[in-house]
């Protein structure tokens, strides 16, 4: 990029967009470039460094230039090659990827970390206190309670089929007052999230 | 069930492995009588044992269609089939028009507007915005 | 009363326990095609009618008037005038040595002509064993690592019944309105199922499935490679066979069978009467230019439904650090359209990607992708043991073999 813009022959600042920050100078001096020849002109651009000759240019060389799309399912993550693929080797250094995998935020708001500190007697008392005062002791308050996910909760124990009925009571008084749209709606997200697994 | 197998058909590609001829009749309908079938019947009586024996793929039927003129007609793997009139045609003429329908895919004809059709996925994938040389603001 | 006497005498021979003769047999079925008896009552019938009236002279030819109609199937001798059969032939580049006879019997499906020995019963199992055969192994040995119901449904997919009937309306073959002696023999002879039939309502009777009257029991995977048929689904044909099946399937070929049955024992039948008379190679190369070069995407078979569970048992299993999602760009979080593309590392490695409209969505279709990554691992160099049946191959090296699927 900085070759092109050294030997444009254009002022740089005609070009804000090439620039690394457009500050409010540059776009007041921009004018409407509407012909067809400047247009031409500005994809006249000069292809990528790697596509160039290396630097000591005595012998050939790979281009290596990653397509901008998403990566295809056929080509098997190097961590999934088995140990004796011959294409393990062979991608070692160049195709690394350039992504600091340190600074990118995660997906997930708390970081995921599975710290397995309950033991059997507290599974067991778990299992008690839910089957015991189901109305009391829910999922969340038991997750809460113990330091666990839900869903951890969930898998230990079932809740009491009093319980169970209670709660279905409940969700049939909620869904009943759903109208037409919001009962499409909550349908349509449902077959959306299925679309999810199956790719498409 | 963690995992679901979806059930599909395969797709056809007729030349990639063995490729079968879209042409699988022809039909001949001559008259006796007329005058526009003279050249129709030259063609059969001399050039159609030679064509057929060309061409062992294609079912050949012969039949008369009296007090008409004489056509072709081509019937295609895919159930559509094209239909010539070759009144008053020489026999060269009526070889010219019979090779045109053993040629046919039996598809309607269509303006083809790209050079390459293929559903195979294209070898650098589809361009997306997020992915390549990502520049970081 | 001489016509009863043959029919005694050709019964006699036609009976099971008279089939194991040699030549003289064979011979005898071959050229006197129409001296044979059927068992369909359709047919006893037509004979009972016949040998009331003034009776044929039975050692010189019937005339063609009678036997024609007489017949179930077209006679061995219509192959050699059929244009269609011939030009049938020559469009699927047969090769020479299977003759227009053997294409003929290939035609005939058992609700035409019930009796095996001119039907294509024998034909079309040894057909669907090598077609099966061969698909498999293709599979397994160039995805090692497929989940076994995706295994089905690639199965079902190159050589389940839809596609066989694809592939035969794809060579031009038609359909013969109702089977008989006089049909041309390039059509295909089959009974059709009566119009308002329900299709679907099939009894799950007679399958080799242990306990098979218990609806809510769980049918796990993995018992389907034992009791279940190449494709998934109920194996009805592996029941020893006894009287009682017998009638049974000698009903359910009287009642029709649908194009999409006819049709696929059709090709399988062509494939094992290549395999017979032209030999092992050519039935290969049949198989190679037909069957396996029509395309699938197996990728798309896969559904998953929880895909960020299964990565994760997986890394587990593997050894390897647990997958984290991670977001590597994003646009538009709070406008109507955002956008976010969501990798999955383990480590320093990225084990797969995805772009999804919510934080959610990209991270279970990045699940999905890794997964795909994982299950869709092709060596390189991929041979088939099917390969070291050809003269002068080279010496074998063991295919790679997988773990097998993530189990949850």
């Amino acid at each position: 990029m900085a070759a092109f813009i050294t030997v444009s022959k254009r002022p740089i600042l005609g070009l804000p967009f090439l620039l690394p920050s457009c500050d409010s100078v540059s776009l007041e001096l921009r004018r409407s470039q509407s012909s067809y020849r400047r247009t031409k002109q500005r994809l006249r651009v000069k292809p990528d460094a790697s596509f160039g000759l290396s630097s000591d240019k005595t012998q050939d060389h790979i281009i290596y230039n990653p397509p901008s799309s998403s990566p295809s399912v056929y080509h098997t993550p190097t961590k999934f090659l088995p140990s004796d693929d011959i294409r393990r080797s062979l991608r070692t250094d160049t195709t690394a990827d350039h992504l600091n995998t340190e600074g990118l935020p995660s997906v997930l708001k708390s970081p995921l970390g599975k710290k397995y500190h309950l033991g059997p007697s507290d599974i067991t008392e778990i299992r008690k206190l839910r089957l015991g005062d189901p109305i009391t002791w829910s999922r969340s308050k038991l997750a809460k309670r113990f330091d666990c996910s839900p869903t951890f909760v969930a898998m230990v124990c079932e809740a009491g089929p009093q319980k169970k009925e209670i709660q279905k009571q409940v969700l049939e008084a909620v869904q009943s007052r759903w109208g037409a749209k919001r009962r499409m709606a909550r349908e349509d997200r449902k077959l959306r999230k299925e679309t999810w697994g199956r790719d498409e | 069930m963690p995992l679901r197998g979806i059930r599909t058909v395969t797709t056809a590609r007729n030349g990639v492995g063995a490729f079968i001829l879209p042409c699988k009749r022809l039909d001949f309908h001559y008259c006796d009588w007329a005058g526009s079938s003279r050249g129709m019947l030259a063609f059969l009586k001399h050039a159609l044992p030679k064509f057929a024996t060309e061409n062992p793929q294609i079912e050949i039927r012969v039949s008369p269609r009296p007090h008409k003129h004489p056509i072709i007609t081509g019937h295609y793997i895919n159930g559509r089939e094209k239909s010539i009139c070759v009144r008053n045609l020489e026999p060269e003429q009526i070889f010219v028009k019979a090779n045109l329908l053993k040629e046919a895919s039996g598809e309607k004809l269509k303006r083809t507007k790209k050079p390459v059709t293929s559903i195979n996925e294209s070898v650098r994938g589809i361009w997306s915005p997020y992915h390549g040389g990502l520049k970081s603001v | 009363m001489k016509r009863l006497q043959l029919q005694r005498w050709s019964s006699s021979a036609l009976s099971s326990r008279a089939r194991t003769g040699g030549r003289l047999q064979r011979h005898l079925y071959s050229s006197n095609r129409f001296q044979s008896t059927n068992p369909t009552p359709l047919q006893s019938e037509a004979d009972q009618s016949f040998a009331e009236e003034p009776s044929i002279p039975s050692t010189t030819t019937p005339s063609p008037k009678f036997t024609k109609y007489q017949l179930p199937s077209p006679p061995i001798q219509a192959a050699r005038e059929s244009a269609k059969l011939a030009a049938l032939h020559a469009r699927l580049y047969l090769p020479s040595r299977l003759p227009l006879e053997t294409l003929a019997r290939c035609l005939v499906d058992p609700s035409a002509d019930s009796n095996s020995q001119f039907n294509n019963v024998p034909l079309a199992v040894l057909g669907h064993d090598l077609l099966t055969h061969y698909t498999s192994e293709h599979l397994i040995c160039t995805y090692p690592r497929l989940p076994l119901t995706v295994i089905f449904a690639a199965m079902f997919a190159y050589a389940g019944p839809k596609t066989l009937m694809a592939m035969a309306r794809e060579w031009g073959l038609e359909h013969a309105a109702a089977p008989g002696g006089e049909v041309d023999p390039g059509f295909l002879q089959f009974k059709r199922v009566a119009p308002g039939t329900d299709t679907n309502a099939e009894p799950l009777i007679g399958t080799t499935r242990p306990n098979e009257d218990q609806k809510t029991w769980r049918k796990s995977i993995t018992s389907s490679v034992v009791y279940d048929n190449e494709f998934g689904d109920p194996d009805m044909a592996g029941v020893p066979s006894s009287e009682s099946s017998e009638s049974a399937i000698q009903t359910q070929y009287t009642e029709g069978v649908t194009v999409e049955q006819a049709s696929a024992s059709f090709v399988r039948a062509l494939m094992g009467a290549i395999y017979l008379h032209a030999g092992r190679p050519a039935a290969k190369r049949f198989f190679e230019q037909h069957i396996l070069s029509r395309h699938l995407e197996i990728a798309n078979l896969f559904s998953f439904n929880q895909p960020a569970r299964d990565l994760s048992r997986l890394c587990a299993r593997e050894n390897y650090e647990p997958p984290v999602a991670k977001i590597i760009s994003e646009t538009g979080r709070k406008s109507r359209h955002p956008v976010f593309v969501v990798g999955i590392f383990s480590g320093q490695d990225k084990l797969g990607e995805s772009v999804g409209a919510s934080l959610a969505e990209a991270r279970t279709r990045a699940a999905v992708a890794a997964l795909k990554g994982w299950y869709l691992y092709s060596p390189l160099n991929v041979r088939v043991p099917s390969s070291m049946e050809e003269k002068g191959a080279a010496p074998w090296k063991p295919v790679y073999v997988d773990l097998g699927e993530v189990i949850v």
